[in-house]
């Protein structure tokens, strides 16, 4: 199979970049994803804050989906969702699996928009046990959200950058206690725009310059050892979830050892973390716009 | 009641290996494990080492042992379809005494005919292992030393044990034990069991077991040790299992490069401790190791720690014990107490050895029919892609992708649960999903889901690793 240019990546990014390269003239896109709906992470995303530069106002997560994915299918962009790529070579060829089969795939330009992973509690040499009951902010977006899973009933936030803001709110707003957020900064990692909407309003305590230094719990998390940067003294900390937003790393692993080849371009959180989804739509839309010039017919 | 004529207790590696070799005679059997699945203790935290054999002393049962266990471990993974790396060891010094001790190590190898040895100058070591520190002075090669995953081994054997007729009984903690006319009975919190003989595989609680009925002459005093774990793609990973010997005779280090492409390295020693937990002290014990060993060593790759407790044979008096204990405190009883390093080497071989006592006794002839070939899932990652194109025309599952980070697919999840997976951290086991770098963040709620929905339960009651430890829920409550 051919295709002109190969977007690996419907999340916002992705699907801006189509859309992009589809106006730029480019008629043969294909954007894959392995999940089964597009969006990326958008549609876990309840809270607004979306779609302000494209369409001058704050959309929701599912909301702002709706609307670019609205407008791709108004293009000839193909979707392929439940779509895992499972290796691009340096000969422009991909090969993709779903639960038809395997399909090895030619491009002539990739445009990787697979957005970021975040870094979870293993990357912390942190003492402790290993129980469950331990969420990454997003993954327990993904899960309260989608799944509409409960997951625990005194919360402890782990990194105070907006993802582990914005999952604050969501605890309190689904009736859940948030005993506090921790960071081990002088100062709160997210926006002020998020300190005032997800944290002022609930007084959630952010409880700077500590961290967690252990972890205890037999099956299930029962509490951590909070200690205190500055004095060093350390306190116990009851709680039941543990949420960790400890930061995002842009996910390159398709294209590792695939050196800075001139077909391949990066869109989104995967060339770099931005802080607003709008950001990363204006940055693929320029990928896009070039690419799709490039290939315009 | 139940009636078996041998009941193992403990489905550690030793019990799943006992039990497979029981297989080999005419014998009924039945495997009792308190857990909610095989190998979770001593098994499941490890150095992941199959040992050369150049380490014990010449003519004892565990120097012997070793030496042969090692020249059939890839035969033995084969008939068990384990993935086995004889990636080859290099045990460093960086200074006189510790040459010395190598020297040593090379000589009592030499006499086992330990094959393949050789010592190295430090330079010959870096040119084997370029990310060797600078100040190796000498380094011993053992080429048939290998790594081998220790849970995937212990499952692979108790599954080829239950294929051939052994009897699982997961979640059947030890109460008491009695002897009887015929033999004994053992009390579960669920089951009683009645047997002819008895095996006491227990690991870490191996001798309370056997105190259960009789007094054990050795006792266990357990060790704890740390270990951490790098992403498959740190930067400038040894090929070779580095081990390192201390100038100062203090404890030693491993870097392990894993059949799943990881780095293990540790352990660090605590001693007596009985408690799964990573210390603090312990992490930066081998942080520190690491980077004196392997100094271009990319530690900011951390993927998880674990915490390992390891059973050490103690006399009454506190002295320890070199060799392996198998004691026999009564006729059709049995122990395997505080076998530890390299208990991984020889389960195979310490199983067989067990297997022929207990069937002197019970006088059981061959088993014609024992079958030691185990068929693996079949893991889609490491396929041809013809290969995986061919799997996922006959299961379109193969063609759904569910861990994305050590590329795991459904049909593997779903034939791990068919297998008799029912937590989470048995899917792991049993299929690699979840030991990738997110670990678990973006996959663990889709096993959550499988497991649920192949189980018949609600999501709920999906646990971590056994009651107590609900995903969902906030875990069990009091109130």
């Amino acid at each position: 199979m051919k295709t002109e240019l190969l977007i690996v990546g419907a999340g916002a990014a992705g699907i801006a970049a189509a859309l992009s390269a589809w106006e730029a003239g480019c008629r043969d896109i294909l954007l894959v994803d392995r999940r089964e709906k597009p969006g990326g992470i958008l549609p876990q995303c309840l809270h607004e804050g979306f779609g302000l530069a494209t369409y001058g106002m704050e959309l929701s997560g599912p909301e702002y989906t709706d609307r670019i994915t609205e407008r791709l299918a108004h293009t000839g962009v193909r979707l392929a969702l439940g779509t895992e790529v499972l290796k691009v070579r340096g000969d422009r060829t991909a090969v993709l699996s779903d639960r038809g089969g395997l399909t090895e795939l030619h491009f002539e330009r990739l445009i990787l928009a697979a957005g970021c992973r975040e870094r979870s509690i293993g990357s912390l040499p942190v003492a402790g046990t290993r129980p469950a009951g331990i969420f990454t902010a997003g993954q327990a977006q993904e899960m309260m959200n989608l799944r509409g899973q409960d997951l625990g009933r005194e919360v402890l936030i782990l990194g105070s950058g907006d993802l582990g803001l914005i999952m604050a709110r969501q605890f309190v707003l689904a009736g859940k206690h948030v005993i506090a957020v921790i960071e081990k900064e002088s100062r709160c990692g997210g926006m002020a725009r998020n300190v005032r909407r997800c944290i002022e309003p609930y007084r959630i305590p952010i409880r700077c310059r500590t961290t967690v230094s252990a972890i205890h719990g037999e099956g299930r998390i029962c509490g951590v050892t909070l200690r205190h940067l500055d004095s060093g003294a350390e306190e116990l900390l009851p709680c039941d979830t543990l949420v960790t937003a400890l930061g995002l790393i842009p996910d390159r692993e398709l294209v590792r050892g695939l050196g800075d080849p001139d077909w391949l371009f990066l869109a989104g959180n995967c060339h770099r973390v931005h802080d607003l989804a709008d950001s990363a739509v204006a940055e693929a839309e320029t990928v896009g716009t070039r690419v799709g010039g490039e290939l315009a017919v | 009641m139940r009636g078996f004529d041998l009941v193992v207790i403990g489905g550690g590696l030793l019990g799943c290996f006992a039990a497979r070799n029981l297989c080999r005679r005419q014998l009924h059997i039945a495997l009792i494990e308190a857990r909610e699945d095989v190998c979770t203790g001593v098994s499941r935290a490890n150095t992941a080492i199959v040992y050369p054999g150049y380490d014990h002393k010449p003519g004892t049962l565990k120097a012997e042992m070793t030496v042969r266990a090692n020249a059939r471990f890839a035969e033995l993974c084969a008939e068990l379809d384990v993935p086995f790396s004889r990636c080859g060891s290099l045990m460093l010094s960086c200074g006189e005494k510790a040459d010395a001790v190598l020297r040593e190590k090379y000589k009592n190898g030499l006499s086992m005919a330990v094959p393949g040895l050789r010592l190295l100058s430090g330079e010959e070591a870096r040119e084997l292992e370029p990310s060797l520190t600078a100040g190796v002075t000498s380094a011993l090669y053992a080429p048939t030393a290998g790594t081998v995953n220790p849970w995937e081994l212990g499952i692979a054997a108790v599954e080829n044990a239950a294929a051939n007729g052994a009897e699982l009984f997961l979640n059947n903690r030890v109460l008491g034990i009695r002897k009887t006319a015929e033999g004994y009975r053992i009390e579960t919190d669920r089951e009683v069991f009645a047997c002819r003989a008895v095996l006491n595989c227990a690991g870490l609680y191996a001798d309370r077991v056997q105190e259960l009925l009789f007094p054990s002459e050795v006792h266990i005093v357990p060790d704890g040790a740390d270990y951490l774990i790098l992403d498959r793609a740190a930067a400038n990973k040894p090929t070779h299992i580095i081990q390192y010997e201390p100038e100062d005779g203090g404890k030693g280090f491993n870097a392990v490069p894993t059949v799943e492409g990881s780095l293990l390295l540790g352990p660090s020693e605590r001693a007596n401790e009985l408690d799964f937990a990573v210390s603090e002290r312990g992490i930066d014990f081998v942080r520190e190791r690491a980077a004196f060993v392997l100094p271009g060593l990319d530690l900011g790759e951390l993927i998880r720690s674990f915490a390992a407790v390891r059973p050490n044979p103690r006399r009454e008096d506190g002295s320890s014990i070199g060799s392996f204990v198998i004691e026999n405190p009564a006729p059709g009883f049995w122990s395997m107490i505080g076998i530890k390093t390299p208990g991984l080497t020889c389960a195979d071989e310490l199983g067989r050895f067990a297997a022929e006592k207990a069937a002197a006794f019970l006088n059981a002839g061959p088993n014609e029919r024992f079958d030691p070939r185990r068929r693996g899932i079949k893991k889609a990652r490491g396929m041809s892609w013809e290969q995986r194109a061919a799997a996922v025309r006959s299961d379109p599952d193969y063609g759904e992708v569910v861990c994305c980070c050590e590329d795991i697919t459904k049909a593997e999840v779903l034939e791990a649960i068919r297998r008799g997976a029912t937590t989470l951290d048995a899917v792991k086991r049993r299929t690699g999903a979840c030991m990738g770098r997110c670990q678990g963040s973006r996959c663990q709620q889709k096993l959550l889901a499988l497991l649920a929905r192949e189980l018949g339960v609600p999501e709920d009651a999906v646990t971590k690793d056994g009651a107590g430890s609900e995903v969902l829920g906030g875990g069990r409550h009091e109130d």
